[in-house]
């Protein structure tokens, strides 16, 4: 296959089916075992300093804002990130620390990115929302790349590391995409039974591709249901539960984000964040982390101490759309 | 339908902009701000099974309004009544099979033919003036749609001769062919840009941007010093029609009631 251009920007993960198809049978449990565990644990022994980290949705909409904090509280290092459909959280990651490289899909820009783009600290390869999202579905699929009728002829085709070529087939030309098996995949459900069968209600971003693409799963749930439950309507289940290394009960674990169905989003937490991660100094952001995620152990004391049981309630009272959800 | 008389540019743009939809089209539109507007204002006036649907695979979703700013996507209440709730490359994967009609979407800066930038301003791209969020989901949109429709202000810093960045396809140089060339799907492109004070379209020939119609309020000249290029400009000029009451009082009450978007620009007085 002739390669007409080729993307200069630094490709992370570089594709390897094979690899990942020898991961996959070395290490993920096939066996119906117990899998929950407290955040503390599920992110000490799943998520790694250098990971390559991803995540369906944000941490606006269903995202795993629990399970965000927690990696941010154990100072995990060097991540890459997969920022796509995101607001605030490569911003937040980015100023904690802990990141040192982003794919960039769409990201919110706050006073931490812009800072380490200036200095050269971290570097970012361009992509799109749906670049990433067709990079892991290949990555699900097991092959090396993916051909896709977009990105092509932009600086955001420059800047990646996708490449141009001739389809020996139509002998037209084709943008395509290197696959993405992430190392760790953080994903927030309403449902999740004690073995890792969950189940995502409403529309998502690629809970699928997001799971079946990433070597470590860690699932987040709203609340953990009898796996009879599973069983008696399997056309439910978002997830079947061998992909999952880890489920850690999560209730409001999408907070300051929206669970449909379930809760709204905390307009004034979602604001409080936002104003911290803009504010130019960077100290904003600094005392919003040292409140709400190093200054409390877990995501119990930050719903406890930080938050409130009558906030979490009047949240409940405003998600007043139930239909499409749990029925 | 009374004609308003005293309403923002922004206002103006979204009623022309929804008053172009079409019952029988399908239409893939961007997350928040004008475009969104416009299809949910023609949603609630003129086409109530409106075929819109958003980069998180929510299908002609009916919502249920005002959404906050942030939670466009996904939510209970941008997904509201939809006819299909799927994901990001199911959606994708219509765009690219041709099932959609027009792609809508604002912009931070066009080039003449058409080309949009929304990842940074000034510097270089390792050095960026100011970065911005980067392609999103604007990239597959102005990539697979038939045609695609921008929305932006006027103004001389966004309509430029050359870009910073181009983020996302539009003619890309001009050239017969260039999409194609790029891989990008045959016979799509650029088709309108609306600003508040004039809609253009792109010349079949060259592709270069060309002024259509002007607002009741500005002439030639006024749009012309808003732009760092020159366009084309068609031989007869349209007028578009400034928004209804009805509008206004849709848009103000029900789809903004804090003026987020709608608030934007100049008040006109007619």
């Amino acid at each position: 296959m002739e390669v007409l251009d080729s993307g200069i920007g630094r490709l992370f993960h570089v594709p390897d089916p094979d690899g990942h198809r020898a991961y996959i049978r070395d290490n993920k449990p096939r066996a119906l075992v117990e899998k929950v565990m407290t955040e503390q644990e599920a992110v000490s022994r799943f998520v790694s300093d250098g990971d390559y980290l991803c995540f369906d949705c944000n941490m606006v909409m269903r995202g795993p804002s629990s399970l965000f904090r927690e990696v941010i509280r154990q100072r995990k290092k060097n991540l890459a990130v997969g920022g796509r459909f995101t607001y605030i959280i490569v911003n937040l990651l980015v100023g904690a620390g802990c990141v040192n490289h982003i794919d960039v899909g769409f990201i919110g820009v706050g006073s931490a990115l812009t800072r380490v783009l200036d200095n050269g600290d971290i570097t970012v390869t361009e992509w799109s929302n749906s670049a990433l999202t067709m990079r892991q579905l290949a990555g699900a699929l097991g092959i090396p790349f993916i051909p896709v009728r977009f990105l092509g002829g932009t600086g955001a085709f420059q800047y990646s590391a996708a490449k141009l070529v001739k389809d020996p087939w139509t002998e037209k030309e084709i943008t395509l995409l290197p696959a993405l098996n992430p190392d760790i995949a953080l994903i927030h459900v309403h449902q999740c039974d004690v073995y890792g069968n969950a189940r995502i209600f409403g529309p998502s971003v690629s809970p699928w591709e997001t799971a079946a693409a990433s070597k470590k799963l860690i699932i987040s749930t709203e609340e953990i249901i009898d796996t009879e439950y599973i069983r008696r309507d399997p056309g439910k289940t978002t997830i079947p539960y061998y992909l999952v290394d880890a489920v850690v009960e999560a209730p409001f674990g999408a907070h300051p984000g929206e669970v449909q169905g379930l809760y709204d989003s905390d307009q004034r937490a979602v604001m409080e964040l936002l104003q911290a991660g803009r504010e130019p100094t960077g100290e904003g952001l600094k005392q919003y982390l040292e409140k709400y995620v190093y200054g409390v152990a877990n995501h119990q004391e930050y719903l406890e101490q930080r938050i409130g049981l009558e906030r979490l309630l009047a949240l409940k009272k405003e998600a007043k759309i139930k239909e499409g959800y749990y029925l | 339908m009374t004609r308003a008389s005293d309403f923002t540019e922004t206002e103006a743009m979204i009623s022309v902009m929804a008053n172009m939809m079409e019952a029988d089209r399908s239409y893939w539109v961007v997350g928040g701000g004008p475009p969104r507007i416009a299809s949910l204002l023609a949603q609630a006036l003129y086409l109530p099974n409106l075929t819109a649907s958003t980069e998180d695979g929510v299908i002609a979703p009916q919502p249920l309004v005002p959404l906050s700013p942030l939670m466009q996507f996904v939510s209970a209440k941008a997904s509201y009544r939809g006819v299909a709730w799927t994901n990001m490359n199911t959606v994708c994967s219509l765009a690219s099979t041709g099932f959609f009609d027009y792609g809508m979407l604002a912009t931070l800066q066009v080039d003449p033919y058409g080309n949009i930038n929304s990842s940074f301003l000034g510097g270089d791209y390792y050095h960026p003036g100011r970065r911005y969020g980067g392609a999103g989901g604007a990239n597959e949109i102005a990539s697979m749609c038939w045609h695609t429709i921008l929305m932006t202000t006027q103004e001389k810093r966004k309509f430029v001769k050359k870009m910073d960045f181009i983020s996302s396809p539009g003619f890309l140089d001009g050239l017969p062919g260039a999409r194609e060339r790029a891989g990008l799907p045959a016979g799509s492109g650029p088709y309108r840009l609306l600003t508040p004070e004039a809609m253009f379209g792109y010349d079949e020939e060259t592709r270069y941007m060309k002024l259509l119609a002007l607002a009741e309020w500005v002439e030639v000249k006024d749009v012309l010093e808003k732009m760092d290029f020159e366009p084309l400009i068609a031989p007869e000029l349209d007028r578009m029609a400034p928004p209804t009451e009805e509008e206004l009082d849709v848009m103000r009450v029900r789809l903004d009631p804090l003026g987020v978007t709608i608030s934007d620009g100049k008040w006109i007085h007619l």
